[in-house]
């Protein structure tokens, strides 16, 4: 791989194509014609009509973008010298859980990175919240790392002011190990590797960018790598939101996509969103971390996610009617919100029979 | 475009008539956005290969080379020619390189030719952004391997980037100098599709000679009586500094037309001796093998070594420059037994212990350091320093990096541990080589048939241009009359001490000798560290002498010498004398007002700098306001004594300081090769 870093660069980065675009053309071309990057390049364009049924206006795109690559090797080169790793959607040091996540549609085509990347393997917990946190937000912050870090599991954050930046000062106190998520490119981190230098050192960091190396923060780009964020994190635990911005949007985002994410259940006299989350979805937890339970909802929620499992399990085998899988399964659910959750499910394909049957969809590449 | 097509353009913009095979080989590989490894003899016109195919293509050509000399020249006649070429090295101002760069930029340059170190550049960094690169060239190739005699780390890099360039970009690496281990070498590094087109090494103008004497005068009397016998111009090589220096005050003394190069000359010296050399001003240019790397001269008629090299390939490389135009050229190598030392000392003392690299590591693990920072943690020589950063970034446990603009080494996260097997390997690797040039000087067979195999080149022709095969042996006669003469120099010369800066009011100075020439080295630490009393009168004799070939009738309004740290009163006695022979008042107020160490304890001169910053007071500066001051100390080294006493001095408002040194050493890390 490391001789292709030129090719993942420019691929990665065309303008206007998005990763969910890059990816089917990814699998195709490494799954389907058993080809690497750089003979994907090297295809005639008439290989890349006929064969990938690409439109001119991408043949444009990449005949553009072949002229940038011996430039691209400069760069690679020079980030090769820095110390940093390329690591593509393609191997096997991806992050298996920010796959999962985000799968084809939204999976970052190529991650920049520096420092211990078997990190990226382990069990991975995100804590976010606001910039503006309150003491509370922070001393939860806290408890939550610790809490973590006694697990062995890794803390995700996004070195952003207030619970960003106390998340990764509790990890280092407890001596626990954390990915920083870059809002920009990994080459403009300077101050950053020199403050954390002996943690990446010995192993305890995790620098990660998704975005073209010289990029500078823009707001866009934080905003875009809070779902990278969640994307890494097995689980999320909020400790502070208002009802707009990049935490608001990231939890609801998450919810839509059923993800575990905790939020700190506040005091009744703080001004936060946190209640709104809470009824939304997400779980409620205490200042120490501890869950909330309400019974009853609780177990309710915990009964469906365990039947949607299922469903999707015995989806894979083959094709059924919802009354087939009510039965087999022995689930107590409606027929309606059985193909509400069925049509809700992109892993889930409707075939046209008389009644209606569903199948899961074949992919390799992404699950 | 066919061969003959091609020839067309070659007359027209080149105006040459016609490739040679191997020419066209690789040429039509190029433009067939091939990479191809040339290997062929100097003087062969590789250079030609990439320069045509170059015009050809739309975008630009970038040659990495690390030979200054030579880029300079070849850009120059590719502009006369109507291409445009330019290069950017340490040589030129900023200014001129950022420019330089601009045009670049903007398409305007044909071919560049930038040194392998360049890519360490923020701004060529960020101009390659933008650049339509069509091709890329190394020169010297051979530079990647450290199995070859040449290695240069910055040549990793070069590899890399050649490794991430796409399929179709042409590369073309080229070098004279490769043996078959370090041509797979290459070839390994440089990766897959690759064409190797190697040509014959043989040089038949070379005529080979070896002079076994019987001391270093003989080499010296040999030079003397028998230089303006030989054709030309020429290089005579050295194996040291002090030898430069040595063997160029030897001629000057005979009157031969002589001039010395080192690597630590000033830019503007070292382009004029440069120039010089091109234009025959001198019967012979006197150096370390620093020099003629790059020059693309023609015409140099004999190449001389009075110092062994460290294995048949320097010896084929360094020789490789003379008699390109096909006339006859002499090559010349004196031995003498105790030659030997020298390339065994770079051997076995080229690297340090393992305990120092332990330093180093640990240094580096605990923060990221900078290479001054580095020295003054670990109180290690620049060279130390240099030679553990090196083998520990070959072997990826540290890295370099830039932060905050500056050049920092950084530890790589699950490092290996230090593998020093690798370090045994290439010390037996070199001496094995080292035993082989004994080989050559020992032969009674052909020599250049020697070289040529030894490199690789396995041919049945006979030659006959060597002391062994039809050339007449060089005979050594030494004369009473020239044991006389050169007696005679050695009791007249006198090594200067260039202390001066733009700070202060130091002016050059004298030494009476070398610490390792003659036995003054010998009497001072005698008397410094055996016990051995005063220094003895000789010395008060050899510096009354070196003070009047200096400054002659100068006179001096005041003396001073160096206060002593652990020598007692031998520097103030010395003094006395030589106040009292020259007549020039003394002064014993220069004192010490903080305890210092012996600066011979501080391996670096930032340390040394530090040891004495501010370690000096004269109790009335009046005394030395608006005087010429005659300063007088046992040894000269980094010279950070001298230089901190001119500062001070300055401050006080001194108008000038010379210094009056008994013995001047060759290393003081201010001027490493």
């Amino acid at each position: 791989m490391t001789n292709e870093a030129a090719y993942w660069i420019t691929l990665a980065h065309i303008p206007g194509w998005g990763y969910a675009k890059i990816n089917s053309l990814i699998v195709r071309f490494s799954q389907e014609y058993n080809l690497s990057i750089g003979a994907f390049f090297q295809l005639p364009e008439t290989d890349w009509q006929a064969l990938y049924g690409l439109e001119q206006k991408d043949i444009d795109d990449l005949n553009t973008a072949k002229t940038e690559l011996p430039n691209n090797a400069f760069l690679a080169e020079q980030l090769e010298n820095e110390g940093y790793e390329l690591i593509p959607v393609t191997s096997p040091d991806y992050s298996t859980t920010l796959k999962a996540n985000l799968k084809l549609t939204h999976a970052p085509v190529l991650l920049y990175i520096k420092g211990n990347k078997q990190i990226l393997q382990e069990k991975s917990v995100a804590i976010v919240g606001s910039r503006n946190a309150s003491d509370v937000s922070l001393l939860f912050t806290d408890n939550i790392a610790r809490k973590v870090t006694k697990d062995f599991k890794v803390i995700v954050s996004g070195f952003a002011k207030g619970v960003d930046k106390q998340a990764l000062d509790s990890a280092i106190k407890y001596i626990g190990q954390s990915i920083i998520v870059l809002p920009q490119g990994i080459m403009t981190f300077d101050t950053g590797f020199k403050t954390y230098y002996k943690q990446i050192v010995d192993g305890d960091i995790l620098v990660v960018s998704t975005f073209h190396p010289r990029a500078p923060w823009k707001v866009e780009l934080a905003m875009a790598r809070n779902s990278i964020i969640y994307g890494l994190a097995d689980e999320i635990y909020v400790a502070e939101s208002s009802d707009k911005g990049g935490t608001w949007s990231g939890v609801i985002d998450g919810l839509r996509k059923k993800r575990k994410i905790y939020v700190r259940r506040p005091e009744p006299t703080e001004y936060t969103a946190n209640e709104l989350l809470i009824e939304k979805g997400a779980l409620p937890v205490d200042f120490t971390g501890t869950r909330i339970l309400d019974e009853s909802a609780i177990l309710a929620k915990e009964r469906d996610t365990e039947y949607e499992k299922k469903i999707l399990e015995l989806l894979k085998t083959g094709e059924y009617t919802a009354k087939d899988i009510l039965k087999r399964l022995e689930i107590d659910w409606s027929d309606n919100k059985l193909r509400e959750f069925l049509k809700a499910q992109k892993e889930i394909e409707t075939i046209n029979k008389k009644p209606l049957r569903y199948r899961g969809k074949q992919q390799t590449l992404f699950d | 475009m066919n061969r003959q097509e091609a020839e067309v353009v070659l007359h027209n913009r080149f105006q040459l008539s016609r490739f040679y095979d191997e020419q066209w080989s690789t040429i039509e590989k190029l433009l067939d956005g091939e990479r191809v490894l040339l290997i062929e003899k100097t003087g062969f016109g590789k250079s030609l290969c990439f320069q045509f195919p170059a015009i050809l293509f739309s975008g630009i050509t970038v040659v990495f080379s690390p030979l200054i000399a030579l880029m300079r020249d070849q850009a120059k006649r590719l502009s006369s020619l109507g291409i445009p070429a330019k290069c950017i090295n340490s040589e030129q101002t900023k200014e001129e390189n950022s420019e330089i760069i601009t045009e670049a930029k903007e398409g305007k340059i044909k071919i560049l030719y930038i040194a392998p170190e360049r890519q360490e550049n923020q701004e060529w960094m960020e101009a390659t952004r933008e650049i339509n690169l069509s091709m890329v060239v190394v020169d010297e190739a051979h530079c990647i391997s450290v199995w070859g005699h040449d290695f240069r780390p910055a040549f990793r890099r070069i590899i890399k980037l050649v490794q991430l360039l796409p399929k179709g970009l042409p590369v073309l690496a080229t070098t004279a100098t490769a043996t078959l281990r370090v041509q797979r070498d290459i070839e390994q590094q440089m990766g897959g599709n690759l064409s190797v087109i190697r040509g014959n090494l043989m040089r038949d103008s070379f005529r080979l000679f070896v002079v076994k004497v019987n001391s270093e005068d003989e080499k010296l009397i040999w030079l003397g009586k028998n230089l303006e016998k030989l054709p030309g111009t020429g290089l005579l090589y050295t194996g040291t500094r002090m030898n430069t220096e040595i063997y160029s005050k030897w001629l000057e003394h005979l009157h031969i037309s002589s001039i010395g190069y080192n690597a630590g000359l000033d830019v503007e010296s070292r382009i004029a001796i440069e120039d010089g050399l091109m234009n025959n001003e001198w019967k012979c240019v006197i150096s370390t093998n620093a020099l003629g790397m790059g020059i693309d001269k023609p015409d140099i008629r004999f190449i001389i070594h009075t110092q062994l090299p460290q294995s048949p390939i320097h010896y084929y490389q360094e020789i490789g420059r003379a008699g390109r135009d096909g006339e006859p050229a002499y090559i010349i190598l004196f031995y003498h037994p105790d030659d030997i030392s020298l390339p065994l000392a770079f051997i076995e003392g080229g690297r340090p212990t393992v305990p120092k690299y332990e330093k180093v590591i640990r240094a580096i693990k605990n923060e990221m350091l900078g290479e001054k920072d580095l020295m003054r943690k670990t109180n290690l020589k620049k060279t130390q320093v240099r030679v553990i950063k090196a083998d520990l970034v070959e072997q990826n446990i540290i890295r370099e990096v830039t932060s905050g603009g500056k050049k920092k080494f950084e530890y790589i996260t699950g490092a290996p541990a230090l593998n020093t097997k690798v370090f045994e390997e290439l010390r037996a690797s070199k001496t094995h080589d080292l035993e082989k040039m004994l080989e050559y000087i020992d032969t009674t067979e052909s020599r250049m048939k020697y070289l040529c195999s030894y490199l690789g080149d396995e041919s049945n022709q006979t030659f006959n241009n060597c002391d062994n095969t039809g050339q007449k042996k060089i005979k050594m006669i030494v004369t009473p009359e020239w044991e006389e003469r050169l007696r005679d120099f050695r009791e007249n010369y006198f090594p200067e001490i260039n202390a001066e800066t733009k700070e202060t009011c130091l002016v050059k100075g004298i030494a009476a000798s070398f610490y390792g020439f003659s036995n003054v080295g010998a009497a001072i630490h005698r008397s410094k560290y055996e016990g051995g009393g005063e220094f003895p009168d000789f010395l008060v004799s050899q510096t009354l002498k070196a003070f009047r070939h200096r400054f002659g009738q100068e006179s001096f309004d005041l003396m001073l010498y160096v206060p002593p740290t652990v020598s007692g009163d031998l520097v103030k006695t010395f003094a006395e004398k030589i106040a009292q022979a020259l007549r020039i008042p003394l002064s014993h107020e220069l004192k010490k007002q903080r305890l210092t160490s012996e600066q011979k304890v501080f391996e670096n001169h930032y340390l040394k700098h530090d040891n004495v910053a501010d370690a000096f007071i004269y109790e009335s500066p009046d005394e030395i306001s608006g005087k010429n001051i005659l300063l007088i100390d046992d040894i000269y080294d980094s010279g950070a004594t001298v230089k901190e006493i001119g500062r001070y001095l300055t401050h006080l408002g001194a108008a000038s300081l010379a210094p009056l040194i008994i013995a001047r050493t060759v290393g003081g890390d201010l001027h490493d090769e």
